[in-house]
């Protein structure tokens, strides 16, 4: 009995000396050069190997631990070799999907030399697309992070254009797509209405079939609205006075008929500035 | 046949009376609920990191259990002089050695189906529903472990236990980078150095032709030809490296 509590102060005692020990060198600060972690990480063909058939666990082992240490706050050179990292990951597992877009998202968090982290975001985009070229929604996150985080809406046409190609992308990217290229790339009101004609054809919910045609009859009013305005003008520049009703202007000659927007409907007057009423003021269901 | 099934079957029973098994056990199902806590970790899908963690534990693990097992039960046999009567009964050699072999893949493949039914519940568990594809990947971990058990009991006829481990071993992780003694070929100078290392190629099993991890784990197409083939070239290895254990066995001193 005598020995049995002995040997269990012992073991107690060594437990108790240990966990001291670990505690007094959790407290000492070591030098702890930056990057030093990674400056040993090996190549994607060696972790391949080493792997032993495991490929997509070391891309998970790798992924998981990239969560974590760049989760921790430390200075701006963490980035250093972000985008080595990520490369690794997407190696060893080119079809990882996660990766590609928490691998973007952590390189968007840094706010030194922000072109060139902008690149590596493009760079990690254009591999994830040329590995997964059927995954729309890799495109639209892409289109997405250079429109949000960058503000910019060429490259975030370019990845939607990619994404609205994919079989299977929804609509609203064919909509987003739409709405930028209209403010981006210099669009005339025919190209608009020519593209949302097409987006209301291939619509194949009475969803998007609506908003298309909310967008075809803004548009179509825009350009009406382009050449009833002069004609409202002069009338009221040779009567002195704004006329009450479209009839009034086909009587003048000014018109050959009354106009009617995209659905049929007779547009309005706007009385104070003398011009045609359509385009977003007109609600329809 | 009627000697090879009860061998097999005494094999199974012994197999399953030593505690290493459920250790075994006891340790992949520890690995598969790690499972849950690298999902924690992670951002974004789980189940891949499940599926993954849980396939090269089951890997790992089985590895473990056909290396250790397969060549202590041979070796065990001969050193407790058991041997002698068994082959004194009309059981030729051959049959005691076939025998121990469908004897120690069924519990190899027991612990599989086993752990496998563990992954399929974890996966199920954690969003990933019912995911029949494991079954291809865990199939095939099995026709690797065919292979690799007929190495253990050849090493166990040529060598010493220990050596026999170390040799299966070898096997299994030079069997997963052979494809690269193949690439070799392309750089090496001259035709006796590619000739050579193409007959090491041939001589190792590509253990890699049996892993299907990466298009279980992305849902991505396997040609039924690859399968067949996979499956001659895996069935074919192991009767090979059976008979050549046999032969062996037939001329060697049990003294």
């Amino acid at each position: 009995m005598k020995r049995v509590v002995v040997s269990l102060v012992i073991v107690v005692s060594l437990l108790s000396i240990s966990v001291v020990a670990e505690k007094a060198l959790q407290g000492i600060e070591r030098e702890d050069p930056l990057g030093r972690k990674l400056l040993y990480l090996p190549s994607a063909e060696m972790l391949e190997l080493t792997s032993l058939g495991n490929e997509g666990l070391v891309a998970d082992l790798l992924y998981l631990w990239s969560i974590q240490y760049y989760s921790k706050y430390q200075p701006h050179e963490r980035f250093l070799y972000l985008e080595t990292v990520y490369e690794l990951i997407t190696d060893l597992d080119p079809l990882y999907h996660d990766a590609y877009r928490v691998g973007a998202l952590i390189m968007q968090l840094s706010t030194v030399d922000e072109e060139g982290q902008k690149q590596a975001v493009i760079r990690l985009f254009d591999k994830a697309l040329r590995n997964m070229p059927a995954d729309y929604e890799i495109a639209e996150s892409a289109g997405w992070d250079m429109f949000i985080r960058y503000r910019d809406k060429t490259e975030g046409i370019r990845y939607f254009k990619a994404a609205v190609e994919i079989p299977g992308s929804p609509m609203r990217l064919r909509r987003f797509l739409a709405a930028w290229s209209e403010d981006e790339q210099g669009w005339t009101l025919e190209d608009a209405i020519s593209y949302w004609t097409d987006v209301r054809d291939s619509s194949e919910d009475a969803y998007h079939r609506a908003v298309s045609e909310r967008q075809i009859y803004r548009l179509i009013a825009s350009r009406d609205e382009a050449v009833l305005d002069p004609v409202l003008q002069n009338w009221k520049l040779w009567r002195g006075r704004c006329p009450d009703d479209w009839q009034e202007v086909v009587d003048s000659g000014l018109l050959s008929q009354i106009p009617v927007d995209y659905f049929g409907r007779t547009y309005s007057i706007r009385s104070e500035s003398c011009s045609a009423m359509g385009g977003d003021e007109v609600r329809f269901d | 046949m009627r000697a090879i099934r009860a061998i097999a079957v005494n094999t199974f029973r012994e197999a399953l009376r030593d505690r290493i098994l459920y250790l075994f056990l006891g340790f992949s199902i520890a690995l598969l609920a790690s499972s849950k806590l690298f999902g924690i970790l992670t951002v974004g899908e789980q189940t891949k990191i499940i599926m993954d963690m849980g396939l090269a534990g089951i890997q790992f693990f089985v590895m473990l259990i056909a290396v250790m097992m397969s060549v202590l039960l041979v070796s065990r046999e001969v050193d407790s002089k058991t041997v002698y009567y068994i082959l004194a009964k009309p059981v030729r050699r051959w049959q005691f050695l076939i025998g121990k072999y469908f004897g120690l893949l069924s519990i190899v493949l027991v612990n599989l189906v086993l752990m496998t039914a563990v992954l399929l519940l974890f996966v199920g568990l954690y969003g990933g529903g019912f995911e029949p594809r494991l079954l291809l990947a865990t199939g095939f971990i099995g026709v690797e472990m065919a292979v690799l058990v007929a190495f253990a009991i050849l090493f166990s006829v040529l060598t010493k236990p220990i050596l026999g481990s170390v040799f299966t071993l070898a096997i299994f992780v030079v069997g997963h980078v052979s494809e690269d003694l193949w690439l070799l070929t392309r750089h090496l100078p001259g035709s006796v150095g590619k000739t050579l290392v193409s007959v090491l190629y041939y001589a190792i099993p590509n253990l890699e032709r049996f892993n299907f991890k990466t298009e279980v784990v992305h849902q991505l197409p396997v040609p039924m030809a690859v399968l067949s083939w996979a499956l001659l070239y895996g069935g074919v290895f192991a009767a090979l490296v059976l008979m050549l254990a046999c032969w062996r066995f037939e001329g060697k001193d049990l003294q």
